[in-house]
This record gives structure tokens, sequence and C-alpha cells, in this order.
């Protein structure tokens, strides 16, 4: 295979860039499987609450809305950082990529601050089997947002001192990937998780 | 030149999981059947993951995307086996 492939964007240009994007697909299906047992315990512990609360008890739907609308909007965003990058709008791809990461800073924010709020009704992971689960899986994900913003931090360095060419292209698209792939992991939380428990 | 930034299908995407998000938010809103709350959640949560795999990561545009289908959906199958496999022996007791 060539080298080069001037027709392809810039970051499937060399067969090994085309092999990362590859290969970090493979990556995104063990995290989608890796969510699936978090998803079974919690489903499977749901209702063993002992004395502690139920989710119907806990959730509030406002900062869980705010949640949803900042991740998803931020997908957006690097959706168009992507598109930027490949018709070469350097400036506008930093700018999207940093609001991306600024939503994702404030996702992360209400969630924290809905953890606190957690343990001050008395609802810490120590509680119940319901709250464990629940908090190991929605703490794994949270744990995911918060790597990501390190390494979008690190990509937006990169791009903004190299420039863009095959290499910096080739891991800015990478990271596209893994923060779409949160936001859909995000989907099954709101849907799964909150309006399911809100149902009872 | 501000156009060119907002390609139609991103916007489109954009948009569609809004309205998915309002949709499964639809549940809690009227009052309905817990089976038909649980249908209306996974036909929008799955919906919301096609508009994110296709419209936004573009699983398709690569010589290599049928491998790509391939082991997501093999990670998929595996990860519903789990959850539902689960489900089955622990929790609905057959």
């Amino acid at each position: 295979m060539s080298k080069e492939n001037t027709s392809l964007p810039l970051e499937y240009r060399t067969e090994e860039n085309r092999l990362k994007v590859f290969g970090f697909w493979i990556f995104l299906g063990a995290e989608i499987m890796l969510f699936a047992t978090l998803f079974t315990v919690y489903f499977v512990l749901t209702d063993r609450t002992g004395s502690g609360p139920a989710g119907i008890d806990i959730f509030e739907m406002p900062p869980v809305l705010l949640e949803t609308f900042l991740l998803l909007t931020s997908s957006f965003l690097i959706g168009l950082g992507v598109h930027a990058m490949r018709i070469g709008r350097v400036k506008a791809m930093i700018v999207f990529y940093i609001l991306t990461l600024l939503l994702g800073a404030g996702f992360l924010a209400v969630e924290i601050m809905e953890f606190v709020t957690y343990v001050n009704e008395g609802a810490t992971i120590t509680t119940s089997a319901f709250l464990s689960s629940l908090m190991t899986l929605l703490g794994t994900h949270g744990a995911h947002v918060t790597f990501g913003l390190l390494w979008g931090i690190a990509i937006i360095v990169q791009v903004v001192k190299r420039g863009l060419n095959a290499q910096t292209a080739n891991k800015a698209f990478i990271f596209s990937l893994y923060w779409h792939f949160l936001d859909v992991v995000w989907i099954f939380i709101f849907s799964f998780v909150y309006l399911k428990g809100v149902l009872g | 030149m501000m156009k060119e930034l907002f390609p139609k299908e991103h916007v489109v995407g954009f948009v569609g999981s809004l309205i998915l998000t309002l949709a499964a938010l639809s549940v809690i809103t009227f009052d309905m059947s817990k089976g038909i709350a649980m249908t209306i959640l996974s036909v929008t949560a799955l919906a919301q993951a096609v508009v994110q795999l296709v419209l936004f990561m573009h699983i398709g545009e690569t010589e290599d995307k049928k491998t790509l289908y391939t082991s997501v959906i093999y990670a998929v199958v595996v990860g519903l086996v789990t959850v539902f496999g689960s489900l089955l022996t622990m929790i609905w007791g057959y």
C-alpha cells in the first residue's frame, strides 16, 4: 500500500494512521462490553435498596437533563471540530475543541454536585447494593469524561504547537471518536438509569 | 464562510438527538404502561446511538467499514447477552 494517499482526509493518509483508527474502534468494542457489564450489575441490583433510598427517591430530572444537554451539545461541537479540521480551518477547529471541553467540564461539575447531593441525603456508595452499582456505573463514565478532558487539552496543545499534519489530525480524530462514544454511553445511562428509575 | 463550518448532516444529527431526548422524556411526562415506556426508551436510545455512530463518528467512511460494523455489532451482542442473560437467570426467575 502506498505511504500517502492524498484522496483521503489527513488523519487517514498513512497506513499506520488508518490502523490506529481501526484499532481504536476495536478498543471501543471492548468499552461497550465494559459498560454492558456495569449496566448488568446495576440492573440486577437495582431493587436491592436495603434501608436506603431507591432511584425514584433521589433522582432529580432538571440536573440530569442539563447533563444530557451539555454532553449532546459537546458531542455535536467536536463533530464540527473534525469537519473544520477536514476543510483545513484550524482556528475554527481549535475553537470547537475548546468549546467541547468546556461543556464536558460543565457536565462534570453538574455530576459532582449531584453526587454531593446524594451523599448529603445519606445515599453513599456503601449504603446499599443499588447505590454501589449506581455509583460504580456513573463513576466509571465520569472518570472517562475526566480522562477525556485531560486528553483533549493535550490534543489542543499539540495542534496549536505543531499545526495540522497527518499525526496531529489522526490524534484529534481518534479523540473525537472517544468523546462521541462517551455521549452514547450517557444516553443509555439517561434512559435506563434515570428515566427508568423515575418510572419506579 | 460560517456556513461551511456547519455541515447539514451534523446539524440534522444534533436536532435529531434533541428530538429523541424529548421523545425519551415523554415516558415520565405522560401516563403509560411500563412495557410501552421501556419500548420507547429502547427505540430512542438505539436511534441516538445510530445518530452518533453514523452521522458524527462516520463509521461507514473507510474501506474497512464491514470489519468495523462486525466489531461493533459483536460487542453489542455480547453486551446484550450479558445484560439479558443475567436478568433472565437472576431477576426474572427462570
